[in-house]
Order: structure tokens, then sequence, then C-alpha cells
């Protein structure tokens, strides 16, 4: 037995390797709804332990290595400059090579320079909060479309927080450490981003491909999408905005799985494979300057008196509606003998509210026509009406009482608005006013 | 016999090198490959710790120490992206593997076959990986066989520049 072992222990080691792995794999996938496969966006705590210490393995290197600025690329350019200066005079090369490392950083401190004001700018036009960050290193896998930045939850960076830059939409932080925090491009085969098309309004989710470009995939075959077209962010994702860029339609290709589909590449907006600065939301409510609190403060305030003061104006109108006469209807007044004492009470004291305001009364006009309410009556109810009304309110002529009487002559007109309107409406015969009359 | 066995010719050429030598060279490949990367704008055609595996797997003879260093090394990779933990791991704990147990019957000291090797093994793991993503774990997962060929040729020639440098702080005895 023990021969066994001994003679097969490479391939056992390599066996128990195998299958530690490879049960570690299996614990981290999860069958989705739809029947496919897909890892959990959110790592388990042992998962997120082992990246942890790869990151803080990794990234203070690649943190010495940015901010020292000694980058391979900036070795071999000096390298190359000192060649060139051995060449020449000795006492100018120390003055050529300072003076060029000089230049170098220089032009290197301008350019920053000059990228974060453009971020500045970007961001005092920019309603939310972000915090700036700059971009490290990345996953050195082509897999995996994924960079590092140098701010992590010490600074307020969460998960699912967008990444933007001046240019556009960049990623979304997709974990988060003490001083660090992973970022997804847009350009990732695993991202997703909510996005619509500016010009057709046509709806998609943005994701990567395996050459590294954006994509909208899912979308119906559609003649009007045309290269050129800008893209922007739907905001439905819940991570970025609505509305910032995303790039423009660079082309359109059928989708290879699906007949009547098609996927729009797109032109990024942001250099992803440039990045330096970024910004990172680390809240969606809107910042407001010193100037706009104070003007929305004085509209909140002018709100509340604006809203007083129309409180004020239908209490107002609540006591002058108590107190006037309202509308009633004609007919119902004259229907019974206790409303048609109803006026003359009114009369008697003039100015006086009412002492049982029950039936409003209608104001009539001083020209009623056929559109008038009971003007379709027929002519024998309105010439019954006039005769009490004229004999009973004819003591009392001023104030409103004028009107109480000519609430009685609706139906005149009712009678003559079709026969006798025009001809017998002349002076002689105004039903309105019948002391016009001679 | 025994001069000609394999167990023999692992003795005799077996590869020593610093302990520092180790630690340093395997951490220095996981560095950089993060940081290259991001330096020269998204060029990603290379897989260092796959070089430095099959580098220590060739030189070391020893198929365990190829396995557990394969391993290490693709576990640490896969830390450092969003996929899952272990796919790059599974890719090169092989790679290591066959190169130790390669090692023991082939000249390790002959350059050219030591960047066939490299060539081979660097399109195995990747077939090993888009294997695991989308058949054993059935995840979508889109590849271009050009993009793998190109890796495949980007560790070549790192492997030529760096085995000889390696070789240099073998210690001899």
């Amino acid at each position: 037995m023990d021969s066994f072992f001994v003679r097969y222990r490479n391939l056992l080691v390599l066996l128990i390797v195998l299958v530690a792995q490879i049960v570690g794999l299996a614990v981290q996938v999860r069958r989705t709804g739809g029947g496919r496969n897909s890892l959990d966006s959110r790592d388990g705590s042992g998962v997120r332990l082992v990246r942890l210490w790869a990151d803080e393995l990794v990234t203070p290197p690649e943190q010495l290595f940015h901010n020292s600025k000694l980058g391979i690329a900036n070795l071999w350019q000096n390298y190359l400059n000192l060649r060139h200066v051995r060449e020449q005079n000795q006492d100018l090369e120390k003055t050529i090579d300072r003076l060029r490392l000089e230049q170098a950083q220089l032009l290197e401190d301008a350019r920053q320079g000059q990228r974060l004001q453009a971020l500045l700018s970007f961001q005092e036009k920019y309603v939310y909060k972000t915090v700036v960050a700059q971009a490290i290193g990345s996953s050195g896998n082509d897999q995996s479309r994924l960079f590092y930045i140098d701010k992590g939850s010490a600074d307020g960076l969460d998960r699912d927080m967008a990444v933007i830059s001046a240019d556009g939409i960049v990623g979304k932080v997709r974990e988060v450490f003490p001083h660090t925090a992973q970022v997804l491009a847009i350009n990732d085969q695993t991202s997703g981003a909510g996005v619509i098309l500016e010009t057709t309004r046509i709806r998609g989710i943005l994701r990567g491909n395996a050459a590294g470009q954006p994509q909208i995939v899912g979308i119906l075959a559609d003649q009007r999408i045309q290269p050129g077209e800008k893209v922007i962010t739907a905001g439905g994702d819940q991570i970025f905005p609505r509305g910032l860029a995303v790039g423009v339609v660079e082309k359109v290709v059928r989708d290879p799985d699906r007949d009547s589909f098609i996927d729009v590449i797109v032109k990024p907006a942001a250099q992803l494979d440039r990045l330096d600065e970024v910004l990172v939301i680390t809240s969606t409510l809107p910042r407001f300057s010193d100037e706009q609190q104070q003007d929305m403060a004085i509209s909140e305030d002018e709100k509340g008196a604006e809203a007083k003061a129309i409180e004020e104006q239908k209490k107002a109108s609540e006591i002058m509606a108590e107190r006037l006469p309202g509308l009633t209807d004609p007919n119902a007044k004259t229907a019974t003998p206790a409303t048609g004492a109803a006026p003359g009470t009114a009369t008697a004291e003039p100015g006086q509210p009412p002492a049982t305001p029950a039936a409003p009364k209608l104001l009539h006009p001083q020209h009623p026509d056929r559109f008038m309410p009971g003007a379709a009556d027929g002519a024998a109810p309105a010439e019954e009406k006039p005769k009490p009304r004229q004999q009973a309110p004819a003591p009392a002529v001023k104030g409103k009482q004028p009107a109480s009487k000519t609430e009685s002559t609706p139906a005149a007109p009712k009678t003559g608005s079709k026969p006798a309107t025009p001809k017998a409406g002349s002076k002689s015969t105004d039903p309105v006013h019948p002391r016009r009359n001679p | 016999m025994a001069v000609l066995g394999a167990d023999y010719r692992r003795e005799i050429e077996i590869h020593r090198f610093p302990l520092l030598v180790y630690v340093l060279v395997p951490l220095a490949a996981l560095v950089l490959q993060a940081w290259l990367p991001w330096v020269l704008r998204g060029y990603t055609w290379f897989d260092l710790p796959l070089v430095i595996t099959v580098y220590f797997s060739l030189t070391r003879r020893n198929p365990i120490q190829g396995t557990m260093l394969g391993a290490g090394l693709g576990l640490f990779e896969d830390a450092l992206t969003q996929h899952a933990i272990g796919v790059n791991g599974v890719a090169k704990t092989v790679a290591g593997f066959l190169a130790a147990s390669v090692g023991v019957r082939i000249d390790v000291d002959n350059h050219t076959i030591r960047l066939m090797l490299i060539f081979l093994l660097s399109l195995l793991c990747s077939g090993i990986f888009v294997f695991i993503d989308r058949i054993l774990l059935g995840l979508e997962l889109d590849w271009s066989w050009v993009a793998e060929l190109m890796k495949a040729v980007g560790n070549t020639l790192i492997a030529t520049v760096l085995f000889p440098l390696l070789d240099r702080v073998q210690i001899k005895d």
C-alpha cells in the first residue's frame, strides 16, 4: 500500500489539488432562473478574503510604482536619453540630462494639471457627490477588463457605485477594500449598464465582447440605428445616473446566436485603455451650491406665504359665500309660495343677510336668450311667473332687489324668445325691464 | 541502466536557486502582470505567472512543486479578477505538473525545446481556461483563438529573454 502512494504520489497530489479547486469553483457558481449559470455578483466571505489578500499584496507595489513615477517607460526613456547625451560633451551631459528630466517632469505635471482641471470643471457642473480617484493597475487578464483605483472604503466608496470620467462612463465599483477598489469597466463581458440610443430612443444593455469592445446586446434588428448615433445612460440600472455619455454607435452587426437580433458596437466616449483619473459617484443625491440652497430656501418661504395667502382667501370667500345670496333655480322658488315670499323678506331688509339662506338666487342677465336655463320651457309658465313678482317686489327697488325682480323675468324671453324676441323685444314690451316699458 | 533512468537524470540535472529568487520572482511576476497591462495601455497578450511556473517546473523537475507553484500563482491571478477563483488555478496546476513531468524526460538546457514547451503549454492553459469557464461552469464567455494564439506567442517571446536571465541566477555546484 505504501508503495502505491509513493509511486503515484505526484498524481495523487495533482488530483487532490485539482479536486479542491473544482469544488471551490462549484461553490462560487450558481444556477440562475433562466437555466444558465452565473457567478454571484457578491463574493462570499472566503472568496472576498482571498481577493483582499491578493489586493494587499499587489497594490502597494503598484502604488509605489505609480507615485514615484518609476515606470518602465520612464526608465527606458531616460536610458535612451542618457545614451544620447553620452555622445556629446561631458559638461553638457549633466545639464541636458537635468533639464530634460525637469522638462519631462514639468510636462507631466502640466498634463496632469490639465486633466485635473478638466475633471474639476466637470465635477463642478455635475450635481452629484463624487470622489476623484486614480487608476493604479489592472487585473492582468485579457478576459477581465477590471482595474484598480487608489480609493477605498476609507474614502467613502462602496460597491456598485458608478465610475465616470469627464468624457463618459467608465464602469462600476465591483469590490471595495480599505484603501483600494476594483472597478469593472463597461467593456467587460460580465458588466452591464442600461443605455438608450439618443435619437431612436431604443433601449438596451451594454456589455463588453471578447475583443474588449462595449456593445449593446439584445436589440431587435432596426434599420434606423446608424453609425455615429450617440448612446447615453438610461438610468434604470440603479447605478449610472440618467443621461451620461456612453459613446457613439460604431457599427451594427448581427447577433451570431439569434437571427432577428443585432449587436450594436459602441465606441466608448471615455478612453478606457488610457484612464488616469476617474470620478466615483458616491452619492446620487443632488448637490447644490450655497447660492442654490439660499434660492431654494427663499422659494420654500415664498411658497409657504403663498399657501397661507391662498388659505386666507379661501376662508374669506367662504365667509362671503355665507353672507351673499347664492345661485338657485328660479323655478324652484316659484314652485312654492314660501319661496315666493323669500324675495319679499329679502327686499324688506336690504343689505341684511337673509335669515334663512335656503334658496340661492340666480342672477339674471340683462339680455337673456334661448340658451338660458329653462328657455326651452313652454310660454305658459313664463307668463305665470311675472305676475306675483311684479307685484310683490314693486316697493323695493334699491340694492339687489332689481336683480331679485328680474329673476322673475327669465320666463319672458322663454316666451318671446322664439317668436317675439327680435320683434316683440322692442322697448314697448321689454320683458326684462318692465318698468322701462312706456 | 540507472544512469539513463529518469530519476538519475533528475538527480543530476536539478537546478537550484537562492531562496530569495523563489519568493521574489513569482511575486514580481504577479505584480508586473497586474501593472504592465495598465502601463502598456491594455496590451495583455502575455502571462508572466505561467512563464514563471513553467520555468521553475522545468528546472526543479519536481511535479509536486510544479503543481503547488502553478496552483498558487493561478489562484492569485484569479483573485485579482472578477472571475471565479480557481479557473486559472486549475489551468496552471496542470501546466506546472506537465512541465515538471516532461522536464524529467527532456533536456531542459535546450533553449528551443523550452520555448516550444512554453508555447504549447500556453495554448493548453487557454484551452483549459475556456473548457472550465464554458463547459464545466457553464458560463457565457466569448473568446477568440487568435487572442489565445497571440498570448502564446507573447509568452514565448518573454521566455526567450527571461529564461536565460533566470538561468544566470542558478546556484552553480
